[in-house]
Order: structure tokens, then C-alpha cells, then sequence
């Protein structure tokens, strides 16, 4: 008996275009969103209870992580690039722009390893406080999403080398690079609840 | 220059100068409550600025966009629970 396998997106999709890949993508990123609320509501409420709480800057090197965030910025800038470059069929640019991003992760990770280490140097550790405990738990958190993100633009990075991607099939490199955006929009929502608030 | 491409930079350069007034703000004497409601405000406007343009948010289908609006009230509830939580906290 032959079975018709094709399947055919109806007119009135709820979700337009987008793969399942993305959906899944996106999915994650609600999940995700909601892990990070918890993290930083959970914060805000100690914070709310406590009768003495340290000045964020001075502990915490601001300038040095404002640097970071621009950073992040940048790398966010050249993962949509990323992007644009092979919808218009450019799989050079899309190589270009996919190390400098990487890049950018990585000197991102490589300043908060730095950071990490001298505040732990100066007796700021995760026992010393429960700001230092919240600290340390959120920007951790987010390290291992920025830490994941890197590992995610390395495989495509690859399979960019391989020439995988064309005009036609950018799906994995938008998938990738809604990742990439949501852990930059997190980290305005940290430096700003953790840093400067 | 593709129309895109000068939209990204002009966003990039717009995050920049919110992140460089956000830590303006940080160091500047005002009252504590117009700080924080300052520095919310950039950031939230900085976070849209990424999910509009970058994600490309503004192209989606209307149910995707409600479906990814439902952390924001979800955390807001989840954020009044906790602070009113609080008073009580140390009663038994």
C-alpha cells in the first residue's frame, strides 16, 4: 500500500514559515527566559528582605563589564550580519562574520574568567554574602549559555567550512543566531540588575 | 548599502549609546527609585531593541508573537508573588 509521506503547511499557518527547528528554538528560548526570571526575581526578593545589601560598583569593576556588554553588542551585530550575508548568497561574509563572533565569545568568557578571578582574590567568593551568591549563580548561569552559544557557532562554523549553507538553506545559521541574540538579551537585563541597580 | 545592513548598524550604535547612558545613570546622584526606574526602562527599551530588529521579532506571524509575549506577564505575576511574599516571611 503506498502512503502519501508529503506534507503540506496549510495557508492559515499560525506560524507563518518558520521550521521546526525555529519553533523548537524559540521554545527554548520561553523556557530559558522564564530560568533566568527565576534566578533574578528570586535575587530581587532576598535583596527587598535584607537589611543591608553592598553598592554593586563598589565591588564590582563596572567599566570592565560595560566594556563586556558592548561587546556583546558587537558579537550580536555581526551574528545578524551572519545572516544577511548568506540570505544574499555570500557564504565568505557568512564565514567572516560567524569567527567574529565567535571571537567576541570568547574574549566575552576570557574577561569574565578575569573578573572572577580577582574578585575571588579579594575575598569576594560565594560564601561571602548572599549578593556574592547571587552573583556568582546569575553570571554563571549565563556564562554556560554564552559558553554553550560558543560551542554552537564552532559546529556551524564548520559546517560553513564544508559549504553547507547556500541563498537556499541559512535555516541552522538563523536557528543559531536567535540563540545567540536571546543570551545578549539576557545579559542587559544581568548587567543591569546585577551591576548597576 | 543593503537596507538591512545599515538597520543593524544603526541599532548596534543605538544599544551602545543606551548601555553608555545606563552607566551614566548608575554614577549620577538622583533619588534611588528614579535610578532604578531609569536603568529598567533603558533596558527593557535595549532588549526590545534586540528582539525587534535582530531576531527579527517584527517579522513574525501574530500568534508567534503572543506566544513569546508569555514570560513577561508570567515573570511580572511570579515577581508580585514573591514581594508580597515578603512581609510574612518570618511569621510562623
Amino acid at each position: 500500500m503506498s502512503q502519501n509521506t508529503s506534507f503540506v503547511v496549510p495557508a492559515n499557518d499560525p506560524f507563518g514559515k518558520a521550521t521546526n527547528g525555529k519553533l523548537g528554538m524559540w521554545l527554548l528560548i520561553i523556557v530559558d527566559g522564564l530560568s533566568f526570571s527565576g534566578l533574578l526575581i528570586a535575587g530581587a526578593a532576598l535583596r527587598a528582605s535584607s537589611t543591608s545589601w553592598p553598592v554593586a560598583g563598589e565591588v564590582l569593576n563596572i567599566p570592565l563589564t560595560a566594556f563586556n556588554t558592548f561587546l556583546l553588542i558587537c558579537t550580536s551585530f555581526t551574528m545578524v550580519m551572519a545572516l544577511n550575508s548568506i540570505q544574499h548568497g555570500n557564504s565568505k561574509g557568512l564565514k567572516k562574520y560567524l569567527f567574529y563572533t565567535l571571537l567576541g565569545g570568547v574574549i566575552f568568557l576570557g574577561i569574565q574568567i578575569y573578573e572572577y578571578y580577582h574578585l575571588i582574590e579579594s575575598g569576594f567568593t560565594i560564601s561571602s554574602s548572599m549578593y556574592a551568591s547571587i552573583f556568582y549563580v546569575t553570571t554563571c548561569f549565563h556564562g554556560l549559555h554564552v559558553l554553550s552559544g560558543v560551542i554552537y557557532i564552532t559546529c556551524i562554523l564548520w559546517q560553513a567550512m564544508k559549504e553547507k549553507y547556500s541563498a537556499d538553506n541559512w535555516d541552522h545559521v538563523e536557528i543559531l543566531g536567535l540563540f545567540w541574540h536571546f543570551v545578549d538579551l539576557v545579559w542587559i537585563l544581568v548587567f543591569t540588575i546585577i551591576y548597576l541597580v | 548599502m543593503d537596507e538591512h545592513k545599515t538597520l543593524y548598524i544603526k541599532n548596534a550604535i543605538g544599544l551602545a549609546i543606551l548601555t553608555i547612558l545606563e552607566v551614566g545613570i548608575s554614577y549620577i546622584d538622583i533619588s534611588r527609585t528614579s535610578q532604578i526606574v531609569l536603568l529598567m526602562a533603558f533596558a527593557c527599551t535595549k532588549m526590545m531593541m534586540v528582539a525587534w530588529v535582530y531576531m527579527h521579532v517584527q517579522h513574525e506571524t501574530k500568534t508567534l508573537k503572543w506566544i513569546l509575549f508569555i514570560p513577561i506577564p508570567a515573570g511580572i505575576l511570579f515577581a508580585a508573588a514573591l514581594m508580597y511574599d515578603i512581609p510574612f516571611r518570618w511569621v510562623v
